[in-house]
């Protein structure tokens, strides 16, 4: 991805920080190369409210329009400092568009599934609609990606979401009758996690088509729901297929603790894995090595939300020193975190840098980018 | 003192001797399954392998042979629980198989609840629970609010995506002295603190005690909000509002 490089990049075969732009450092870093500095992206999401009042774009309307999601998208890079930009803000797009019921919420609150009104029972139900992708709820995405791609170039990366069948699984079965029946009936859950399969790859092309540089793949089979050996049984190989049939990066999100699957989720070949901050930065490295790319996992409702600027660089200087090669938030960010606290994780990651390295800009410099 | 092997249920004691570490809950355990009825164990370990038609059909058994409802609540259904709570809480079992367990105690729940209701026995408190506004995840709560049913408090289920005004609302009408929040999602988790100020801004925040808990939600979190209390899991959300409310064992 890295375009011309330096004498003393070809010479030493790591970059000189500026060399790279945004996109070329989180491309570069989800494919296991050199970078210039450590990227910070979140391929979760990281709109705020304050975000929203900046740049007039605000929730519900920046979900479902897609001029709205790309402006507020593109606050992580003009505002914020990161190398990513990610519009696909909720978890529920697809959802929407294959009928389940969303509470859309308003300004300062997350849309949601109302997930104790689930649209389908068993895998004779699974179907995607033939206008799936033409509904409002995913064009908007594709729109948003279009209009990301158009303005900000190859500056910086541009992440989309398809959410996979796991999830799906809670959205459209509910999240009791969907567990209870991975448990009473694992051969029809394979069935349904494999037909949902198709939903997971058909929005995640249609954003390579728009322009999206790599796919974010939250699949909750988290720590506080599953064991780590469903992880193995339900969806090992069923990740390994999707790196097979979606021909770009893939970005795994699990919240909550996820050490006793990460030697699983290792194997897939997926790109990297987007980790919660319950889960040791040091122990996750030492467990996945250099088979997948750990993004994260600064924790939020404490550190982002709760606390300050110095907390934050804490947990940014714990994920350098474990080696993270991505750094950013846990996950979606509370809409009320304050940007003083996002602008310091880019901050934070130029100074453990410029300590290492004298060649490196000050964080000022990288403030002013 | 009891040992594991007074235990009269191969499985139960199979189960206890490979799933419960902690000495006291081992001892207390022991006690309690000991001294139970071999019948009555039956029914906890259908509930502890989550085989919902038998702890049906148990439980109905029971009631026949002319066991009081309440013992057969007491030394099985939440007998089994408590190892099922454990088992939980030390990651031996996940969600699923909670789920499986919680669906055999409804099961059995189903034919003690009228009993107990006509019998007129006072609750230990009343409960408001709910999830706080924006969140609409219920599978902890709900098995929070089976257990304390379990244990002997009345519950009012205002369910998910509940507002500061409905917990308000939900306390005055009911005259309830506890106020349990639940919590998926680290974006609602905040919803807590503002519950809680909403409590204080309507000048009732002294008349409850408010105990918070969900997968992100910490002890530091909860006492920064101002919560009372905190509950890691369902087990620990009875043994919280117990305490809070003055009752012991």
């Amino acid at each position: 991805m890295v375009g011309e490089h330096s004498k003393e990049f070809q010479e030493t075969g790591r970059p000189v920080v500026g060399e790279m732009t945004g996109r070329e450092r989180v491309m570069a870093a989800l494919a296991g190369q050199a970078v210039d500095r450590t990227p910070v992206c979140n391929p979760t999401s990281v709109a705020t409210v304050e975000l929203m009042d900046l740049v007039d774009a605000h929730f519900p309307d920046a979900n479902r329009d897609g001029e709205k999601m790309a402006r507020l998208a593109a606050t992580s890079y003009t505002e914020l400092g990161f190398d990513s930009v990610m519009p696909v803000f909720t978890i529920i797009q697809e959802s929407s568009a294959l009928g389940c019921e969303i509470q859309w919420e308003g300004k300062d609150n997350w849309p949601t599934v109302r997930m104790s009104k689930p649209i389908w029972k068993s895998a004779d139900d699974v179907k995607m609609p033939s206008d799936f992708l033409k509904h409002p709820d995913i064009t908007c995405v594709l729109d948003a990606i279009r209009r990301l791609r158009q303005e900000l170039g190859d500056e910086v990366a541009i992440i989309g979401k398809t959410m996979g069948p796991w999830t799906l699984g809670y959205h459209v079965f509910g999240v009791e009758p969907f567990l209870l029946m991975s448990l009473d009936d694992p051969g029809h859950t394979k069935l349904c996690l494999d037909r949902m399969k198709e939903i997971t790859v058909a929005f995640g092309q249609a954003q390579i088509d728009a322009g999206a540089d790599a796919l974010t793949l939250p699949d909750h089979a988290t720590g506080d729901l599953v064991s780590g050996e469903y992880y193995r049984e339900f969806l090992r190989d069923l990740h390994t297929e999707l790196v097979d049939e979606i021909p770009i990066p893939l970005i795994l999100h699990i919240c909550g603790r996820t050490v006793d699957r990460m030697d699983y989720i290792a194997q897939t070949g997926l790109a990297a894995f987007h980790y919660d901050s319950k889960n040791d930065p040091a122990e996750s490295m030492e467990i996945v090595t250099d088979r997948i790319a750990l993004v994260g996992n600064i924790n939020n409702p404490q550190t982002l939300y709760a606390n300050g600027p110095e907390q934050v660089a804490e947990e940014v200087v714990r994920n350098l020193d474990a080696g993270v090669p991505l750094v950013g938030p846990e996950c979606a960010i509370p809409l009320q975190t304050a940007i003083e606290n996002l602008k310091e994780i880019p901050l934070a990651v130029a100074r453990w840098h410029a300590d290492r390295d004298s060649s490196l800009p000050a964080a000022s410099e990288v403030q002013d980018r | 003192m009891a040992e594991l092997a007074d235990i009269p249920n191969e499985f139960i004691k199979n189960e206890v001797d490979e799933f419960v570490e902690r000495e006291d809950e081992r001892a207390e355990l022991i006690e309690l399954y000991s001294q139970s009825a071999p019948h009555l164990l039956e029914i906890g370990a259908a509930i502890i392998s989550g085989r919902n038609e038998d702890a049906d059909r148990l439980t109905v058994e029971a009631l026949e042979r002319g066991t009081g409802a309440l013992e057969v609540m007491d030394d099985g259904l939440i007998a089994g629980m408590a190892l099922v709570g454990i088992k939980f809480r030390e990651n031996f079992i996940f969600v699923p198989e909670v789920l499986a367990c919680a669906r055999a105690m409804k099961a059995g729940m189903v034919h003690i609840e009228p009993i107990l209701s006509a019998s007129g026995i006072e609750p230990l408190a009343k409960v408001i629970m709910g999830t706080v506004k924006g969140d609409l995840h219920d599978i902890g709560k709900n098995l929070c609010i089976m257990l304390l049913r379990g244990a002997g408090f009345e519950v009012i289920d205002l369910g998910v995506d509940t507002s500061a005004d409905e917990f308000i609302d939900a306390v005055e009408e009911h005259d309830a002295t506890l106020v349990g929040m639940s919590a998926l999602l680290t974006t609602t988790m905040p919803n807590m603190g503002r519950t809680i100020d909403a409590f204080i801004d309507a000048d009732v925040r002294d008349d409850v005690k408010i105990m918070v808990g969900g997968a992100p939600v910490t002890p530091e979190f909860a006492d920064e909000m101002g919560a009372d209390a905190y509950g890691d899991n369902a087990v620990e959300c009875v043994e919280v509002a117990k305490r809070l409310v003055g009752v012991t064992g």
